[in-house]
């Protein structure tokens, strides 16, 4: 049966809708933007932001140098690279959290449900413990996330049972052993070198990004986020249940393997560099809900623009908050829980 | 859509066996059977959920064995019960993703899409509907909404388990006379419910299942008899024949152990 072409009042109905969208989309925008100028401000050598449209200008136009070669120094060592890795992680870890709670139906859900996170864990632990060095701790750290996800999907097929209910299951158990297979290393780690360096590994930070970590994440993040992104809409779908959405016409099974492989390179990628960091995939997609609502077509880019504008923001805190810096996977989590209970205390509809 | 000797069940174990029927346009059949009957299993078959254990589902003469789930939903609508999704998607977004079937794999729906779901909307009333969120309407109206995204996927079939299960009165009217109206749009339905009165008042045909087998295939008026429903729900009932304000013949069936009996 084919259904006719509508008239106008429709097509005006759309428009109006399309509207409302705008100011949320600029507002959206400007956030990123203006925490991104921000950061340059804030720290022991402020820059500020005529100094930076100077510093970032001269790079295209030829400009003269009237300011402190430092302040060059400054922006292009120290805080960009940190400031685009805050942003790089934050973006990928709130969609990555995003499109699970999608998949999982289960707005409880973060990245590190199939056990990514303690699979980066367990691998940079390991590295440490052998004494690698960090370009070493951190490829060990990516492939054992990726081995941790590939064991949890690989068992929960095998498991007879409601698929989405056999992943998570297995994502827990796989996430429990690969955690007490990272306290069996801290525990015959040398306990003056090593098992400082892994405790901190895993506390998380961002303090000495540079540009060659950015250059290591930035394919694995856009090869997960890129598919991510063109499959969005049919997220939307899912949440309806497997079954529902394959009567829908949906190829269930190749979208949730596509979902997690997405999802796990770019969780991988983040955590990889930046250590354990918590938090922020389960709390941002909230919060980018309850600003855009739970379309996945404009959840993903809320998600994306607030995802990297709240890691930044704390990592910024990190750096100032203490004479000594704090590890990031504390302020996420000491920030991100009482944020969080805020949502949903102040939501109109909790979580939903 | 026509069905030739189709058996199903989940692995091994055969729970429903050997049915044929064909469906036209413009049909309603409703299937009756007892809980455990196979009547799910039966519609999933159909729906490409269940892989055939014999047999085969042929649609518009062409056999459905290798087609893909989104070939299938080109062709057949699924409407399940009203259940509550955990993300509060606003009606036209649910509506929406009738399309699904019909879009390139990276695509998202456009203009031309949404003005098939708003049109569908039109069709089942439900426009003042579309903004609103579905998780906060009522059974009865998300009900309505989940026909209007069958609609959307523009089907020949529409199937249906048990729309009606857990409507209040008013809403059972409403959502089956929608559905009578879909029929005469040009559709073919497919759906089981539990009360022989709705068989009557809605379907041109109705198929009997008892324990996996089809025990009559006819008319409602023939199927349904006090033997055929007995054998059917093991309970002793009467049908009586009362006339409606238009003199039109209606059957009602009264259970034999109520008081009254």
């Amino acid at each position: 049966m084919k259904l006719k072409e509508t008239s106008g009042p429709v097509k005006g109905n759309l428009e109006k809708q399309n509207r409302k969208y705008s100011w949320k989309t600029l507002a959206l925008l400007l956030v990123p933007l203006f925490i991104f100028v921000l950061s340059f401000a804030l720290g022991r050598y402020p820059v500020s932001p005529g100094q930076l449209i100077n510093v970032l200008a001269a790079q295209v136009l030829p400009l003269q140098h009237g300011w402190d070669p430092t302040i060059d120094t400054v922006v292009f060592q120290v805080r960009l690279p940190r400031i685009i890795a805050a942003m790089l992680v934050g973006a990928a870890l709130s969609s990555a959290g995003a499109a699970y709670q999608g998949m999982f139906k289960n707005p409880l859900v973060s990245p590190d449900i199939l056990g990514a996170s303690a699979g980066a864990g367990l691998g940079a632990a390991l590295a440490i413990y052998f004494s690698f060095n960090v370009l070493g701790i951190q490829l060990m750290a990516f492939f054992i996330s990726l081995l941790a996800v590939f064991l949890t999907y690989t068992i929960s097929i095998r498991i007879r049972h409601d698929p989405m209910m056999a992943l998570v299951l297995s994502g827990i158990m796989v996430g429990s052993l690969f955690t007490a297979a990272i306290s069996l290393i801290k525990f015959m780690a040398d306990p003056y070198d090593k098992l400082p360096a892994i405790t901190f590994w895993l506390m998380g930070s961002l303090a000495a990004i540079t540009w060659q970590d950015i250059s290591m994440i930035v394919l694995p993040i856009l090869l997960g986020a890129i598919p991510l992104y063109l499959l969005r809409w049919r997220l939307n779908v899912m949440t309806m249940g497997e079954e529902e959405a394959q009567v829908l016409g949906l190829n269930t099974r190749r979208l949730k393997l596509v979902v997690i492989l997405c999802c796990t390179l770019m969780t991988a990628a983040s955590v990889s560099i930046s250590g354990m960091i918590g938090w922020v995939g389960l709390v941002i997609p909230h919060l980018a809900r309850m600003a855009v609502g739970p379309n996945f077509k404009v959840l993903l880019p809320a998600c994306i623009m607030l995802g990297s504008s709240y890691l930044l923001l704390v990592d910024d805190l990190a750096r100032l908050l203490a004479s000594m810096e704090i590890p990031l996977g504390i302020l996420t989590a000491l920030i991100g829980v009482p944020f969080f209970m805020y949502l949903l205390l102040n939501s109109k509809r909790g979580w939903k | 859509m026509e069905i030739r000797n189709l058996c199903c069940g989940y692995g091994r174990r055969s729970i429903v066996k050997d049915i044929s029927f064909s469906i036209d346009k413009g049909e309603v059949i409703c299937l009756l059977g007892a809980n455990g009957s196979g009547k799910t299993t039966l519609l999933k078959t159909i729906l490409g959920l269940l892989k055939p254990q014999k047999g085969e589902i042929f649609l518009d003469n062409t056999n459905i064995k290798k087609w893909s789930c989104s070939q299938i939903a080109r062709v057949i609508g699924y409407i399940p019960q009203a259940h509550e999704p955990p993300f509060p998607f606003q009606v036209r977004d649910v509506v929406l993703m009738g399309r699904t079937a019909h879009l390139a794999p990276f695509a998202s729906p456009s203009k031309r899409d949404e003005e098939i779901a708003e049109k569908a909307m039109e069709i089942l009333s439900i426009t003042h509907l579309r903004e609103r969120v579905y998780t906060e309407i009522s059974g009865g109206e998300r009900q309505l909404v989940l026909i209007a995204r069958a609609l959307t996927q523009e089907p020949q079939i529409l199937i249906m388990d048990e729309p009606t299960s857990s409507l209040d009165f008013g809403n059972q009217v409403k959502v089956l006379s929608q559905v009578q109206h879909l029929a005469k749009m040009n559709m073919g339905v497919v759906m089981s419910c539990h009360f022989p009165e709705h068989a009557f008042l809605y379907s041109t045909k109705v198929m009997l299942l008892d324990k996996g087998e089809m025990l009559h295939f006819d008319i409602p008026e023939k199927a349904i008899t006090e033997e055929s429903l007995k054998t059917l729900y093991g309970v002793d009932l009467e049908i009586v024949s009362v006339n409606n304000q238009k003199n039109r013949e209606v059957k009602v069936c009264i259970p034999s152990h109520s008081l009254i009996a």
